[in-house]
């Protein structure tokens, strides 16, 4: 079976104000200065800070499984920037752009992945187009989309064990980011400025 | 021996255990750390809670417990309470001293025979002076109160916070709490806390968390390091000594304390007398 990747509604990304106070160096709790100590640490820990004993537990956690393992960084790029844009997350999504490029994905790709471009006009590669639409699959979570995605996704189990576990993960960031809208660093707006993203 | 147990021994973490029973207060101190005062949230912690707490503290190894607020005496069932918690540790009460008419001073006779002392704010031998940073009539209520609770067979201290002691005042001072029937080594003299409305105020010395004695101090909103640790600014809450929102079991908070402790500088002793 080929690697189509079905149409999917990659839905606009809202902005607006974060729905929470994020804190800064000042406000941050005995446990949390380190992740402070060299400047921003950005708005998932800054938000997480509220609840200190949240930050021990989920880094090392997110780490593990959105940070280097033995899948490149390319393939976990693309797993976590299209199941953002899928999500509509806007936070992650234009983090993640920036990522993407720096993990070696080109301009036209990102947009692909973001839902500017067809899928298939920019992926050549069949194993990258049925990654593509197992992450559409898995994030939109319909059980026949599921199995059909699965067909043509030709990895083993190790591969789809942290594979899937990225696509969730990343919904759960989605989430996250979405309900408490978390707002764009001003690095990565200027960078997706610089690329026109 | 524990972790908990070795910090305890050697002192490095205190032995009391603080619960902060509520923020709000009948009055507005112009120090207030808290900035508590009639109208502010009542964050309480709730009784069966404070409770459950003591259990667990003293199944840990604390040895005292310490109850502050707000005024803890605006909870309605606070002399009760107290003697329920005194059945399990030794309880220090931070009052300030003017809620103890005749009603309550009844209440409270069953705490003569309880581990229960109250310490209780008096700033300045002079009323007007003391009055203007603790409100209107606090010194003739606070006079009054001191020789009625012992008379009942309470236990009372005394504690003074001052920006900046005068010897001549801090001598009449304790002259008047000697005649009121307070000894030498119930009379604390601290100074005022840059935290809170003090902050807002441009008053008191500012504490890095290192001149703060640690003592694990539980609220409605989470475990702090230190009873100075959950104070409010702008009316919102300080979190820089937040340890942890999770107060139960007490072993969670307990760890994250541990977790500081044991990256704190060697020789970081407390300099500024804060207690
Ligand atoms: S310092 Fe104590 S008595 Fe004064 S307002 Fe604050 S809680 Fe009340």
């Amino acid at each position: 079976m080929s690697a189509a990747v079905p149409p999917v509604d990659v839905p606009t990304r809202p902005g607006g104000a974060p729905r929470i106070t994020l804190i800064d160096a000042a406000s941050a709790g005995l446990l949390l200065r380190q992740h402070f100590s060299s400047g921003d640490p950005g708005p998932v820990i800054a938000s997480l800070a509220h609840v200190p004993e949240l930050v021990g537990p989920t880094l090392p956690f997110l780490g593990a499984v959105l940070g280097p393992s033995w899948i490149p960084a390319r393939e976990k790029e693309i797993v976590i920037l299209r199941t953002s844009a899928v999500m509509g997350c806007r936070y992650c999504t234009e983090a993640h752009s920036v990522v993407a490029l720096d993990s070696g994905l080109n301009v036209r790709e990102v947009r692909a992945l973001r839902g500017e471009l067809p899928v298939g006009d920019v992926f050549t590669a069949e194993e990258e187009r049925a990654l593509v639409a197992w992450c559409d699959a898995v994030a939109q979570g319909a059980e026949a989309d599921i199995r059909q995605a699965r067909q043509v996704l030709d990895v083993d189990d190790a591969r789809l064990v942290e594979l899937t576990l990225l696509v969730a993960t990343t919904v759960m960031l989605n989430r996250y980011a979405t309900a408490l809208a978390l707002p764009t660093s001003l690095d990565v707006r200027e960078r997706l400025l610089r690329e026109d993203l | 021996m524990t972790a908990l147990a070795q910090a305890l021994a050697k002192g490095s973490l205190g032995n009391r255990l603080w619960l902060y029973s509520n923020y709000h207060c009948n009055l507005t101190c112009t120090y207030c750390l808290t900035e508590s005062g009639p109208l502010v949230s009542r964050r309480e912690l709730d009784p069966d809670t404070m409770v459950d707490l003591a259990h667990e503290a003293r199944a840990l190894g604390f040895t005292q417990l310490g109850i502050t607020g707000g005024e803890p005496f605006l909870i309605p069932h606070m002399p009760e309470l107290l003697l329920e918690l005194s059945r399990v540790l030794p309880v220090l009460v931070l009052t300030n001293g003017t809620l103890f008419r005749r009603a309550l001073l009844d209440r409270m006779a069953p705490l003569a025979d309880a581990d229960v002392t109250l310490q209780i704010s008096l700033d300045h031998p002079d009323p007007v002076a003391n009055d203007v940073m603790r409100g209107p009539q606090n010194f003739r209520k606070v006079v009054d109160a001191v020789p009625a609770l012992l008379r009942h067979g309470i236990g009372v201290r005394i504690a003074t916070t001052v920006e900046d002691p005068d010897a001549d005042d801090l001598a009449r001072l304790c002259a008047l709490h000697r005649n009121l029937g307070i000894t030498d080594d119930d009379h604390i003299v601290r100074p005022i806390l840059r935290r809170g409305r003090a902050r807002t105020g441009d008053m008191g010395v500012v504490a890095r968390y290192l001149d703060l004695p640690p003592e694990l101090t539980v609220t409605a909103d989470g475990a702090f390091w230190s009873p100075f640790g959950p104070t409010v600014t702008g009316g919102v809450l300080d979190t820089d000594l937040l340890l942890t929102r999770t107060v139960r079991p007490l072993q969670r908070p307990v760890q994250a304390m541990l977790t500081v402790l044991g990256a704190r500088p060697e020789g970081a002793d407390s300099t500024l007398n804060i207690r």
